[in-house]
């Protein structure tokens, strides 16, 4: 009986038993606009980390006169002092995508710990971490960063401070709700019957359960950091000149609006990665999200 | 191919973007009955429509408009002609300045013009100490020894001072209306007075307009003066559009929902064609400057005359002119604009990178140094800050200099400058009236002007240039060609002190509906309404 029942698995081809599907299955499995958006995303990370080795003109300095249509030789023109407009939009991924990366992940470090806490300690502490989430998420998002940059002063980095101030309550509110539900599971009550610390119970078998919501949320949240990244820039409290920032790249596209190729290019690049980091967080939720099917 | 779908999209944007703001300009302009009504894009910095507390290049044009001053400013922008005064005489020191009213000079609402209110406006504008104040500065007493005769005596000689006469912000105030709205003349006027909310909604002078409604950020409104005592305007009504950027005042203009546009610069004012719009490009006494903070707590070395002159030597001021406003400008030496007295003949600026890294060796500095520009974010007579600084800070590469630029809002900057000072920056500056006097005093290195303080002089003295007070004396004590060399004398030292350094004085477009005549620009009072009218 042994021998029959065990017959068709030995049959199998060993291949096939043990790596599953080909990688051309197993991308056809994958949604459109997953490979789509994260085509897109690669592309710009990609060009994050190698711009400088393409032989562009530099972004900073004069590459011809200024505000020539776009041509063979400027492929979007030039701006206004006379700059490579297509070299200046590529090099905007070196400061916008470290931007949303960075931020989105120190984003989802202080908010999910906060957020970990408050839901597995509760009491006064989930009461004091909750209340300034909802002190933080009362204001419009684009408002408090607005005020905090302008509190700080222009810069990048400061700029990064402020979105991070505005972007972790989202994140804790997210964790904390996964961690209540968790913590109410049997395996947690039988971790803890069998002396399990806190932060073994936390880390171990509370945690690695929760973090499906937060990838797919922080997924979607790269493309709104690089779009209040670059408003910030717009009103001059992001980036400061001459950064090849995209936000006050369109900033003084505006100002020639007859000389259209100026924004052009940063709107391009600010719509491709906002809408590949959309997608692949719409993806990810389908694939990963059973409430979404 | 890549051009071709790029012109396409170019041309979709444009088109685009063209409807939408043809359909905000849908908006009517409620017009005056009985009469036509001139409307005016433009974006209004006013800070009051008080004429002892407004400030700014609209108040200029609107103060104009609601109050007559006691002279006015020929189209040539330099001969002084008559206005509220018919005549005058003027002592041989220049110090004590007699004017005869017009018998026929009359307030808005009928009442004579008489010098009681040239003296209580006068006192009020002095002791309100508002920011157009400094126009009275000197001036000891106003006596009015009748009703048509006015006295104004000076501490000291100043052949300037009917010039300042000229500008909008003396306009003369009907004092018995103004009084009974809770204005004051009186010494205590900077406490006392009550009626800056007062000015914001009505006006109490004798001009060709009056005014009828001000709704900040939205739209200023005047009425003609159907009593006025000189020529008549021939607009019933004058709106001002609130319209913020160049591109939106070029499609209000093209799109017929304005009729007079004055803040569009170079390359949106190419965008303009067809017949029913005509541009006017002229030079404009307005400019754009660098000014080094030599006193500034922050700076890392010390910005000794060497340095600066090192700083003036490696600018590109062509390119500047260049990349700002596509050559539509002109350079200046000397922070006194080119025109006004003294200025023929001044040596140009221009760059000399070899001169400007043996002064940085002379001065220890052969490795270049590390300077802060702090400057406001501000777009203004068609040049963009930002963009000025950012090809500064590249001029300024080439000799190893390296400036990190620092846009900020322009309260951040006011507090910063009149602060810890700032090592450098970059401003702007219109002028009030014609002469040359208030250049110096707001710029030359003399001890109390607003920029010797801004360069820090209390904290390295060494910025105050001792020849210049007696030159601005002397030039003030004298008239003709004497007053004009020493004039000349006080700009080259001012050039010699490298704080202030102009780069560019940008030309003005004056862009306007092709039925409309007597656009023009005047050293004074900025756009002078009451001229306009539409062709027959």
């Amino acid at each position: 009986m042994t021998a029959s029942v065990s017959s068709p698995a030995v049959s199998l081809p060993a291949n096939v038993a043990r790596s599953g599907p080909s990688f051309g299955r197993r991308l056809r499995q994958v949604p459109l606009p997953v490979l789509i958006g994260g085509f897109v995303v690669l592309f710009w990370i990609i060009t994050a980390l190698t711009v400088s080795f393409w032989g562009l003109p530099d972004p900073i300095q004069i590459a011809g006169k200024r505000l020539q249509a776009p041509s063979l030789s400027h492929w979007l023109g030039t701006d206004a002092l006379g700059r490579d407009v297509l070299s200046r939009t590529l090099y905007g991924a070196v400061y916008s995508v470290p931007i949303a990366i960075g931020v989105v992940a120190v984003g989802v470090f202080i908010g999910a710990t906060l957020g970990a806490i408050a839901g597995y300690v509760g009491g006064v502490v989930d009461g004091i971490i909750m209340r300034l989430v909802d002190v933080t998420l009362a204001f419009p998002p684009i408002l408090l960063a607005m005020t905090i940059s302008a509190t700080l002063g222009p810069g990048l980095v400061n700029a990064a401070i402020a979105m991070i101030i505005v972007w972790w309550p989202i994140y804790a509110r997210l964790m904390r709700a996964q961690v209540l539900e968790v913590k109410e599971r049997e395996h947690v009550e039988a971790a803890i019957a069998g002396g399990a610390g806190h932060i073994r119970v936390l880390g171990i078998h509370i945690l690695p359960l929760c973090w499906t919501p937060i990838l797919i949320n922080a997924t979607m949240d790269f493309g709104q950091v690089v779009l209040l990244a670059a408003s910030l820039s717009f009103i001059g409290l992001g980036a400061s000149p001459p950064t090849p920032e995209w936000g006050s790249m369109i900033s003084e596209g505006a100002a020639r609006f007859y000389s259209w190729w100026v924004a052009f290019g940063p709107g391009m690049a600010i719509l491709t990665l906002v809408l590949g980091f959309s997608f692949l967080g719409d993806g990810l939720r389908d694939m990963l999200d059973p409430r979404s099917k | 191919m890549a051009y071709a779908f790029l012109a396409r999209s170019g041309s979709l944007l444009k088109s685009a973007t063209l409807a939408v703001a043809l359909l905000a300009s849908a908006a009517p302009i409620a017009r005056a009955e009985g009469g036509e009504t001139l409307v005016i894009a433009r974006s209004m910095d006013i800070n009051a429509l008080d004429p002892a507390r407004a400030f700014c290049d609209t108040c200029q044009i609107v103060l104009t408009a609601l109050y007559d001053t006691l002279v006015g400013l020929a189209p040539d922008n330099k001969t002084i002609v008559p206005k509220l005064a018919a005549s005058w005489q003027i002592n041989a020191d220049q110090t004590v300045f007699t004017f005869k009213l017009d018998p026929a000079a009359t307030f808005a609402d009928g009442s004579k013009v008489e010098a009681k209110d040239i003296k209580w406006t006068f006192e009020r504008l002095k002791n309100i100490k508002g920011s157009p104040s400094f126009f009275m500065d000197g001036v000891t007493s106003v006596e009015t020894p009748d009703a048509a005769t006015v006295v104004i005596t000076l501490a000291a000689s100043n052949s300037e001072f009917i010039n300042k006469l000229s500008a909008g912000f003396t306009g003369i105030i009907n004092s018995d209306v103004a009084a009974a709205a809770g204005a004051t003349a009186g010494a205590d006027a900077d406490k006392a007075d009550k009626a800056e909310t007062w000015f914001l909604e009505h006006s109490a002078g004798g001009g060709p307009f009056t005014l009828v409604s001000y709704r900040p950020d939205d739209e200023l409104r005047l009425a003609r003066n159907d009593a006025y005592w000189g020529k008549k305007p021939y607009f019933a009504e004058t709106v001002f559009r609130q319209t913020q950027d160049a591109v939106a005042q070029a499609q209000l203009l093209q799109s017929g929902g304005a009729d007079v546009a004055m803040q569009v610069d170079m390359d949106t004012a190419k965008s303009l064609h067809g017949n029913d719009v005509k541009t006017d490009i002229i030079p404009s006494y307005n400019f754009l400057y660098i000014a080094l903070g030599a006193g500034a707590k922050s700076n890392k070395v010390p910005l000794t005359p060497d340095v600066r002159r090192a700083i003036s030597l490696a600018i590109d001021y062509e390119g500047v002119i260049d990349f700002t406003v596509g050559g539509a400008g002109k350079s200046q030496p000397s922070p006194i604009p080119n025109g006004f007295p003294g200025t023929e003949g001044l040596p140009e600026r221009g760059r000399n990178l070899a001169e400007a890294k043996v002064l940085l060796a002379k001065a220890g500095l052969a490795d270049g140094f590390e300077i802060e520009a702090v400057y406001p974010n501000d777009n203004v007579y068609g040049v963009d800050i930002n963009l000025m600084m950012q090809k500064v800070q590249q001029d300024l590469t080439d000799v190893g200099i390296k400036v990190t630029l620092t846009p900020a809002t322009y309260p951040v900057w006011r507090d910063q400058i009149n602060g810890a000072g700032i090592p450098m920056t970059a401003v702007y500056y219109a002028p009030d009236y014609y002469g040359s006097g208030q250049y110096a005093d707001y710029f030359a290195m003399m001890p109390g002007t607003a920029w010797a303080k801004r360069a820090g002089a209390a904290r390295e003295p060494s910025v105050i240039n001792a020849k210049e007070a007696e030159l601005l004396k002397k030039a003030l004590a004298s008239g003709g060609a004497e007053q004009e060399k020493n004039f000349h004398a006080l700009a080259l030292e001012m050039i010699n002190d490298n704080i202030i350094i102009p780069l560019v004085s940008p030309n003005m477009v004056l862009a306007y509906r092709s039925d409309i005549e007597g656009v023009r620009y005047s050293a004074c009072c900025n756009l002078p309404l009451s001229e306009i009218s539409r062709k027959k």
